[in-house]
């Protein structure tokens, strides 16, 4: 009985106030499960299985207990709190059995939380205005891409139409070119000069070709690069390994013939993953897990092939999954399994999926490519075509010279252009009789690679619209923006590199480790996951989910990995600055403010 | 698993060797047996000079004469035999073999009965004479003379324990190196020099009156023990006892795990039980030897009960083994702690809920993981820290990085009741910049290699070097590490693990240190194996102990283990996995541990290794709450597994687990103070509540909590129907919906999701908490509910016991130990012990809130409280607090009577 408060409506919401007074005598639970008297509401002892009856005393598992915590927010929580020796409640009203005191502090706790709120709420109010922003530009550059999506659509569609005439006339004049040679082989070569001329035409307009092309794959070809960028590593990894592989069966271990009886490391195959990355690190390289298989039974049967560290490291890294460290008997080799973790990556990758690997950058290479022009392009949007809003697409910059000069908007008429010199060529030409006019014939060639090659960017580029426009932006495009961006976060050694709608990754030094490749908005748009990355020695494959949350900039902060190979990341960022819960912030910081001169009493 | 790995029996030569031996070679007989210093002696010699080394000789064919061998039977109360066996010391063998120090108690030792007479007689059979002397009140033991043969027997009548039965007993003396000879033995790569030479000992042990053996942990198999040699048995390895750090062991294996207690049980429904323990700790095999093993060897023993033969083999030391006569299951581990100790009375905290993985990485991850707790409303009291938070592996440091302000980490949980442990393991790293490797270095304090050096293994921090326990002066040394100046960024309320003191050394032979390293006094680590850990805890723990002033219980959480670990603390069953068979194999395992004296057990739930399937997860929350150490605990490889992270409905039913554990409570601590006074364990198999009920002897998917509750696990998926055995003739009370079983029969039970089948047996009193806090440290002050479960005759009874839950006062006699016996419709509580021993008293404000009467057959409307002569009510109430829908059941309404009062509850 001393347990009890001398507030018999002790512990009881506002909103349940009327319930435990306008009852009369007996109460009901407010679960139905039993009643009691008014006597034995908060007597300490539980007739209610959903605590109804013990709102301001521990008795009931279910219960909850409100303190009004006058000056601050209001709390609810569970009862099991009350009189546990442990201050909840600023006013320190859950605390009254006398073994603690609880002095009140909900003034100041409250004007530091309503201080923390208003600073949150003018984030807000200021995210509220960038979001808008964004949300605007978002849908007027959506509607361009959509504008020049249809507009490529139907250029494609001409330009279609006239590569395609061009073909046939092309071929025409081949096969009158054709004839005209048997003619001509019938005739004998007498006309030598003129052919010469035709040729030197001819070559000239071949190089200039070549130019045209040769400047996309170049680009192509950089970009494979900065995305397989430790492809040359591999080709080390695997020459290093040859090396190591000699090393271990010949160089470094002579003992090793001397006991060929040794049944010791029969099983080595096992575990030499770790030893063979060991011993292939220590040659300064990585070997692949099924090279290192092979190697294991090389030295399978040989334990004294292994240095007693080694040995000792091989088997400490069953239980640690962990590639062991480069420098023998280093310290930081054995403390830091993160960080080893993540350097057996590469190898890891290349571990699971030998073969696969190969075949599967080529799709990514596609993809890449795919994403890297694009890129490209939005990139010339952003810097350069950002006020004119032109709608017309700007070619990538590498064939500007010729392509873009066509494109740009005071030029419109590119496409005219073609029509009008096909139109040209075909009336020209449509009068053609062999001989055929040379020059002629080298326009047309021309002309139709010229136009074969822009339908085939018009139609890249309107794959790679079509692409993007599928993604979801959310609800109000308000995520398109992060289509052509990355955001990167430093930590320690490691920078992460989120990139939303495409991959992200942790890259230390040249080692890049893919942390996962985007897959979709979760929670409401509050979340952004990446799956599928690298995949851990021991574990599953890497994975990193980005947790949005309101605030002027967008930046990634504090990455952590809670379970092994399992990434989280928050980013801050406007989109995530909503009307609504600004409202209901404001709302909240309306009540507090409300609460202030309130005194505990109605009760 | 790595088979190849580890030797097994053939690749061992004395086990090998003792199994080749046919039974009857042993030709030994006693001689000159007389009464010394109230023991008595006797030497045993080869009854034939010539005939005596047929087998020997096959061995070593120049060898010397056998000398005689120095045979000592002692009696000490209780009814214990013990046995020794060493070499003539008289003689001036090349080294004294080793005898474990420190692990039998002082107090046993001065148990001696000295014996007075000793008769003789010709036995039935025998064509020699035999001496028979006083064991305990209806027991006597007997020592053959020819062929020697020592026995314990129910006064002049049937056997209940013998040796040397069949002829099998070995032992190799120590002697001098022939020219030529070799010793060394190579296992992978690995040579053990093996400097001192053969010198194993071996013998068979037969069990009278049993229909099955127990005990010898540890290993992943079943309680009751399958033989491993015999008719029908395929090419089994012994038992193993060989501590070892085993990766991903099997559920279901012979082999020998972390540690190592060479005590075996028999249990028969016509005998009873019987226990036969032989301290030594040097590797040893044990066969159980499958009935018919012996068929061909013509050896006829006197009995024609049911017997199971045992085949007892050790690398070295001597033999110095000890009888138990039982009868009971109780009275046979109260007679094997009354020679090793009984368990230490854990903290209470210890006792509840834990919170594991490796590993909590920095102090905001720590922070996160316990205020999950709080916003789901899920209990617990302990946090603990794996390898990782150390700087390098290096135990006592922190990583700064990561736990820069280690101190006001553990206040933040101190200030909510919990408690943290951290781990500090065996393998101190070679790093001079280390000061407790270099002050380890400078005084010598390391375990040296055969060459004399500091041994250098490999562990978690690369070169390691192991501090030499079994010195008492290097383990006062390390104990001193413990304190608060010492280990810098430790608090009061923190404790220790330690792991990995098999000892495990990656680099070493079968992943331990080589047999041929050296302790004090030239101690070969083969003689000493098992024990190490033990030591190792055993300085820890003495390490808390004096931190606190020998005020502060400690909490010392062990691995390794060996007979007399349960007096330093807690064991758990290592690294297992998270499948349905570890699971399942978990209950023989912890059961085993307790039969055995190491009452404080458990395996990690969720299983260490793996991802389990949440259904996994949960079923190992409903069971592990009823493990006596409870504690989840992962790889660092798995996905997180806090209990909030599979759904509501899983966390809901995770909560509910733990919510079961911290309601029993009051009933555990009861238990683990009957365990610390008697040995006999938290955990039990069913057949030591119900020893002649023989449906239960091999019964180990179901065991009980005392004397009064009965859990089934749940072991497979999805499961929708168990077969529940519940033994006994009283009923049994499902403790959820206080539905009625009978005894004694087997039911089909349909299983939910909600819990493990778990029954309170009528006839008892279940002490309970039901107020849930955020830890144990809140609910000190709580009120009880005692439940009442009456059997036919409507009566119960039970006990609480309670004390201040973390210092030695109760030592002083500062608890309260209440008896409650319910009978002719009273319920009275009084004094277990009625004149308090201590000067210390203990007080406590507690009150009963709540008592619950199950079985019934009254409906009483109240209830009279003498000697207040007061009136309460008895209404309809729940039985269980959570949940809209427990039964309604009668419940006497606030007694608000006091636990530390005598008093009486009358229904009226």
């Amino acid at each position: 009985a001393s347990l009890l408060s001398k507030d018999p409506f002790l512990g009881i919401a506002p909103q349940d106030e009327k319930y435990y007074k306008s009852s009369r005598d007996i109460i009901i639970c407010k679960d139905g499960s039993n009643k009691f008297t008014r006597a034995q509401l908060n007597d300490d002892f539980c007739d209610c299985s959903d605590g109804s009856d013990e709102p301001g005393t521990s008795a009931c598992p279910s219960g909850k207990f409100y303190c009004q915590n006058a000056g601050h927010v209001p709390l609810s929580f569970f009862s099991s709190r009350v009189n546990d020796g442990i201050c909840d409640c600023c006013d320190g009203s859950d605390e009254y059995d006398g073994k603690v005191k609880c002095p009140n502090t909900c003034w100041e706790a409250g004007k530091v939380a309503r201080d923390k709120l208003k600073k949150k709420i003018s984030t807000y109010q200021e995210g509220v205005t960038l979001r808008t922003l964004e949300v605007e530009q978002a849908k007027l550059a959506i509607a361009k891409d959509e504008t020049e999506l249809s507009k490529l659509k139907n250029e494609e569609k001409i330009l279609k139409g006239l590569v395609q005439q061009l073909k046939e006339r092309k071929e025409q004049i081949e096969k009158a070119e054709e004839a005209e040679r048997l003619q001509r082989e019938k005739e004998e070569k007498a006309k030598k000069e003129a052919e010469g001329e035709v040729n030197q035409d001819n070559t000239k307009a071949e190089k200039e070709e070549d130019k045209e092309e040769e400047k996309p794959m170049d680009s192509t070809h950089d970009d494979r690069i900065g995305i397989l960028e430790d492809s040359p590593l591999d080709q080390d990894v695997a020459e290093h390994h040859d090396d190591s592989v000699a090393g271990v069966e010949h160089g470094d271990y002579p003992g090793n013939e001397g006991s060929p009886t040794n049944e010791i490391e029969q099983h080595a195959v096992e575990e030499t993953e770790a030893f063979a990355h060991e011993t292939g690190l220590d040659a300064g390289s990585e070997v692949s897990a099924d090279e290192v298989v092979e190697l294991g039974r090389d030295v399978s049967e040989n334990n004294e092939a292994l240095s007693r560290e080694e040995l000792g490291r091989r088997v400490a890294s069953r239980w640690t999954g962990e590639n062991i460290g480069q420098q023998t008997g280093e310290v930081h080799a054995v403390k830091e399994n993160e960080h080893e973790g993540h350097e057996e990556t590469p190898t890891d990758a290349h571990d699971e999926e030998d073969d696969g690997y190969a075949s599967e950058t080529d799709d990514d290479n596609q993809r890449y490519d795919d994403d890297d022009i694009e890129d490209h392009i939005d990139e010339d949007f952003g810097e350069e075509d950002h006020d004119d809003s032109s709608s017309s697409y700007k070619s990538d910059s590498d064939d500007e010279s010729d392509f873009s000069d066509t494109t740009t908007p005071r030029n419109p008429s590119w496409l005219e252009k073609i029509q009008h010199t096909v139109r040209n060529i075909l009336q020209a030409v449509n009068f053609f009789q062999t001989p055929v006019d040379k020059s002629e014939a080298a326009h047309v060639r021309k002309e139709y690679d010229e136009s074969n090659a822009k339908l085939s960017k018009i139609q890249s580029r309107i794959s790679s619209l079509t692409q993007k426009l599928k993604h979801d932006f959310g609800p109000e495009k308000e995520f398109y923006s992060f289509y052509d961006r990355c955001f990167e976060s430093k930590q320690n050694k490691y920078v992460y590199k989120v990139c939303p709608f495409k991959q992200a990754s942790q890259v230390e030094g040249h080692s890049t480790t893919r942390l996962g490749r985007w897959e979709k908005f979760e929670d409401s748009y509050r979340v952004m996951l990446f799956l599928n990355g690298d995949k851990c020695w021991n574990g599953p494959d890497r994975s990193l989910k980005v947790k949005l949350r309101c605030g002027l900039k967008n930046e990634v902060t504090d990455i952590d990995e809670p379970s092994r190979c399992e990434y989280i990341a928050l980013l801050s960022t406007p989109a995530l600055c909503l009307e609504e819960k600004l409202m209901e912030l404001q709302h909240k910081l309306e009540l507090m403010n409300k609460e202030q001169p309130r005194r505990h009493d109605e009760l | 698993w790595k088979k190849d790995e580890f030797r097994n029996c053939n690749q061992t030569p004395f086990c090998k060797r003792a199994r080749s031996r046919k039974p009857g070679t042993c030709s030994l007989i006693a001689n000159d047996v007389s009464i010394t210093d109230g023991d008595l002696t006797a030497k045993l010699i080869p009854k034939n000079p010539q005939s005596q080394s047929q087998d020997e000789d096959q061995d070593h064919p120049d060898q010397d004469p056998i000398k005689p061998l120095i045979l000592t039977l002692s009696v000490y109360q209780d009814g214990i035999l013990r046995f020794k066996i060493d070499e003539d010391q008289t003689l001036n063998p090349p080294k004294k073999r080793f005898e474990v120090p420190d692990v039998v108690l002082p107090e046993f030792v001065d148990k001696k009965l000295w014996l007075q007479r000793v008769s003789t007689e010709t036995i039935d059979g025998d064509s020699g004479i035999s001496s028979i002397f006083y064991l305990s009140d209806g027991y006597e033991a007997v020592i053959r003379h020819d062929p020697f043969e020592v026995y314990v027997r129910e006064k002049g009548g049937d056997r209940i324990v013998s040796v040397n039965s069949h002829g099998l007993f070995d032992f190799e003396q120590l002697r001098e190196k022939k020219e030529g000879e070799d010793w060394e033995e190579k296992f992978r790569g690995n040579t053990d020099t093996r400097p001192y030479g053969p010198q194993s000992i071996s013998f068979d042990v037969s069990f009278y009156g049993a229909d099955f053996v127990y005990g010898i942990p540890e290993h992943a198999t079943s309680l009751a023990l399958k033989p491993t040699r015999g008719p029908g048995v395929e090419d089994s390895e012994p038992y193993r006892l060989f501590n070892l750090d085993v990766f991903e062991y099997l559920h279901d294996s012979p082999f020998g795990i972390y540690g190592s207690i060479p005590f075996m049980i028999s249990h028969g429904k016509a005998r009873g039980t019987t226990g036969f323990f032989w301290l030594n700790a040097a590797e040893m095999q044990i066969d159980v030897l499958g009935s018919g093993w012996d068929a061909d060897s013509g050896i006829s023993l006197p009995s024609s009960q049911n017997r199971i033969d045992t085949l007892w083999m050790t690398e070295a030391g001597v033999v110095d083994a000890f009888f138990f006569a039982g009868p009971g299951p109780k009275d046979v581990v109260r007679q094997y702690t009354s020679v090793t100790g009984t368990p230490a009375m854990p903290q209470e905290f210890a006792t509840a809920y834990h919170q594991c993985r490796w590993n909590y990485r920095d102090e905001e991850d720590v922070e996160n993981v316990d205020s999950k707790f709080d916003e789901h409303d899920i209990p617990y009291d302990v946090l603990w820290l794996d390898i990782d938070h150390t700087d390098g592996r290096r135990y006592f440091t922190w990583d700064r990085a990561l736990f820069p302000n280690p101190e006001e980490m553990q206040k933040k949980l101190a200030a909510k009741g919990r408690h943290m442990v951290t781990i500090v393991d065996p393998h101190i790293k070679r790093d001079e910049a280390f000061p407790l490797h270099k002050e380890a270095t400078k005084k010598g304090y390391y375990v040296k290699d055969a060459t004399g050096k500091d041994f250098d293994g490999w562990c978690w921090p690369g070169a390691s070097s192991y501090p030499d326990m079994l010195n008492p002066e290097i383990r006062s040394w390390w104990a001193e590490k413990f304190s608060f100046e010492n280990y810098v960024g430790s608090t009061p309320s923190l404790y220790i693990w330690n792991d990995m003191n098999e000892p495990s050394v990656f680099n070493g032979p079968e992943l331990t240190m080589p047999r041929d390293a050296l302790h004090l006094g030239g101690v070969e680590h083969r003689e000493l194996h098992n024990a190490y850990g033990y030591y190792f805890h055993m300085a820890t723990t003495d390490g808390l102990v004096k931190r606190g002033n020998g005020k502060d219980r400690p909490f010392v959480l062990s691995r390794a283990f060996f007979p007399g670990s349960q007096r330093y603390g807690a064991v758990w069953t290592g690294d297992n996995t998270a499948d349905w068979d570890h699971l399942r194999v978990s209950v023989p395992m912890v059961l085993t541990l307790g039969l055995t004296g190491i009452s404080f057990s458990g395996a990690d739930v969720g299983g260490f290794f793996g991802n389990p399937e949440p259904e996994l997860l949960v079923r190992w929350y409903q069971l592990g709450a009823y493990y006596p150490f409870f504690r989840g605990h992962a790889h660092q490889d798995t996905k997180r597994r806090e209990p909030w992270l599979f759904g509501e409905r899983n966390t809901e039913l995770m909560r509910e687990a733990i919510h079961i554990r911290y309601m029993l409570l009051p009933y555990f601590y009861t238990l683990f103070r009957e365990a610390n006074t008697s040995g006999v364990p938290v955990m039990r198999p069913l057949w030591m509540e119900f020893p002649s009920d023989e449906v239960t002897f091999s019964n180990d998917e179901a065991f009980m909590v005392g004397n009064s509750l009965l859990v089934q696990g749940i072991y497979t998926e999805r499961a929708k129907h168990a077969s529940v055995y519940l033994p006994g003739e009283q009923s049994w009370y499902d403790i959820r919906t206080g539905t009625a079983y009978k005894g004694g029969k087997i039911h089909k039970l349909e299983i939910s999701e909600e819990s493990v089948p778990a029954f309170q047996r009528a006839g008892t009193i279940i002490p309970r908490k039901d107020r849930f806090r955020r830890s144990s440290t809140q609910m000190v002050n709580d009120p009880y509910t005692l439940v009442i479960a009456v059997n036919s005759s409507q009566a119960a009874d039970g006990e609480l016991y309670v004390d201040d839950g973390k210092s030695f006062e109760f030592e002083q006699g500062a608890y309260v130990h209440r008896r409650f016996v319910f009978s002719d419709g009273k319920l009275t509580s009084s004094n277990v012990v009625p004149n308090s021993p201590g000067k210390t008293r203990f007080s406590s404000v507690c009150v009963v809130e709540r008592i619950i009467l199950l079985g019934l057959s009254t409906r009483p409307k109240s209830a009279l409280i003498e000697p207040a002569n007061q009136k309460v009510e008895i209404e309809l109430g729940p039985l269980w607090l959570r949940g809209g829908r427990a039964p309604a059941v009668l419940t006497i309404r606030k007694p608000n009577v006091r636990i530390t009062d005598d008093w009486t509850i009358k229904v009226l």
